[in-house]
């Protein structure tokens, strides 16, 4: 027999995967060599003991993956905040240079200006700065003396206009009274005495009107009245007489009681009479 | 009734897959559920790291999403994922190799020995003893595992931890079948020697397999 397993052999029928017929050689072969039988048997030895190692528990942390596959460094955080930084000033520069802005600091002047500059004057504000003192407080009574004048003069308008108009007003008032205080006492006799007639009518319509009205509600309520007490009356006398039913009622059954008890004890005398003549003749 | 089972969840993962496909991030959230042990599980004995086991396989899942729509395949969804995940171990192992070397002690997962986590997934240490030992002999296993070189340690861990069949490790690494049953043979066998070197073997572990 020219058959000798070689590594792959064994491998392969170690771990079953042989095929059938190659597996019935080997096996062949095994019988025939005590020698590879013993090394077979340490290898299955081997895989016998390397079974004892445990299998590691672990929990799957959770993996993410991202849409992009690649992170680009304008994504980055960084990136952006100077990105921004950077157009801003790109677009005050624009905006500067659109509208032609000049910002000057000189001296004690900050000045921003947009379109062409022109030079100020500034030599008017400068003499103002020399006053005295004293200058500044002529000007100032000066000014203050104007204006109390003014307004003294106005007041003194003012006051004119007023005292006319008071005056008017005044002539006006006593003019209307008096015309109305004639017109009073031109009124004649006549025309009072109408007035006062028609006042009386007047009266006498309302009295008349009230008493109508007083006494029909008088009226409905004494109606009401009476027929609330002849309903009062009725339903006592039923009353009554439904107490005067139940006493004869019960006066009878009474009577026939007595009448059924003295029938009875009547009966009861008979029969002793009749049964104990010799109790009679005792008495 | 397994056989259907299976087949349900292997319709529900290929639908998982198609809708994840198309952008569904509440399908990618659920694949990334399904299959975040594993790919952990498979780092974690690459390195014997939980940090590190932690960024390949965030780093995984990440590329996962991303490229997902590139997959032609949805059959071969599993071995491109580990294969990412295996770019991922390697580039970092190169990472680690250049800026530190390590001793074994800043490799060592003090937080995983320690966590309950830990213990109560052994289920089968009754005792206290035997469960002493069989971390011990957990710890030494993934020691050994370690000192394997890269290639042959991902072969073993695929074959061994992650129940791959050779031809879709051959897939992952883009190399033949034959080169990756070599590298397993090899791999188990440098797993002998090293822990023979160690007085660990059968006889010592003959009362606890």
């Amino acid at each position: 027999m020219s058959y000798k397993p070689n590594e792959q052999d064994w491998m392969a029928y170690l771990y079953g995967e042989m095929e059938a017929g190659e597996r019935q050689k080997l096996e062949q072969y095994l019988m025939t060599n005590p020698e590879a039988a013993r090394s077979l048997e340490q290898f299955k030895d081997l895989r016998a003991m390397l079974g004892n190692v445990p299998e590691q528990e672990v929990i799957a942390p959770p993996i993410f993956v991202g849409e992009s596959k690649q992170r680009y460094f304008w994504n980055a955080g960084y990136f952006k905040t100077i990105l921004a930084v950077a157009a801003s000033l790109l677009l005050i520069i624009v905006a500067g240079r659109l509208t032609n802005t000049q910002i000057v600091a000189s001296g004690n002047e900050f000045r921003i200006t947009f379109g062409e500059s022109r030079p100020t004057e500034v030599t008017p504000t400068m003499p103002l700065q020399t006053l005295t003192h004293q200058e500044v407080h002529d000007m100032i009574a000066s000014s203050m003396h104007q204006n109390n004048v003014a307004m003294q003069s106005s007041w003194d308008e003012s006051q004119q206009k007023l005292n006319n108009a008071i005056r008017e007003n005044l002539a006006s008032n006593s003019g209307k009274i008096d015309k109305l205080v004639r017109e009073a006492s031109a009124a004649s006799q006549e025309q009072v005495r109408a007035y006062v007639s028609n006042l009386q009518t007047e009266n006498l319509q309302m009295v008349k009107e009230y008493f109508q009205l007083t006494s029909a509600e008088q009226k409905d309520y004494i109606e009401n009245l009476l027929v609330d007490f002849a309903k009062y009356l009725q339903q006592q006398r039923n009353d009554d007489l439904q107490i005067v039913q139940s006493r004869l009622n019960h006066i009878e059954q009474n009577t026939s009681v007595f009448k059924q008890e003295t029938e009875q004890i009547l009966s009861s005398i008979i029969t002793t009479v009749g049964s104990t003549p010799q109790r009679e003749t005792k008495y | 009734m397994a056989e259907t089972l299976l087949d349900i969840a292997m319709m529900h993962s290929d639908t998982l897959i198609t809708r994840a496909r198309q952008g569904d991030q509440n399908a990618q959230g659920k694949l990334v559920q399904l299959w975040y042990k594993r790919i952990y599980n498979f780092s974690f004995k690459f390195f014997l790291d939980h940090d590190m086991a932690m960024e390949v396989s965030q780093k995984t899942f990440i590329s996962m999403c991303r490229n997902l729509a590139g997959l032609q395949d949805i059959a071969r969804f599993k071995s491109w994922l580990y294969k990412i995940a295996v770019n991922y171990c390697r580039e970092e192992a190169r990472k680690k190799k250049n800026s530190r070397s390590l001793s074994f002690d800043t490799v060592w997962n003090h937080e995983a020995e320690e966590s309950p986590q830990w213990e109560s997934s052994r289920q089968r240490a009754h005792n206290p003893e035997s469960h002493y030992r069989q971390m011990e002999l957990s710890d030494i296993l993934q020691e050994a595992l370690l000192e394997l070189n890269v290639e042959q340690r991902e072969v073993v861990i695929m074959k061994e931890y992650e129940g791959l069949k050779f031809r879709e490790i051959a897939e992952v690494l883009n190399i033949s079948e034959n080169t990756v049953k070599s590298r397993m043979y090899y791999g188990l066998d440098g797993l002998r020697k090293i822990l023979e070197k160690r007085k660990f073997d059968k006889d010592t572990l003959g009362y606890e397999l």
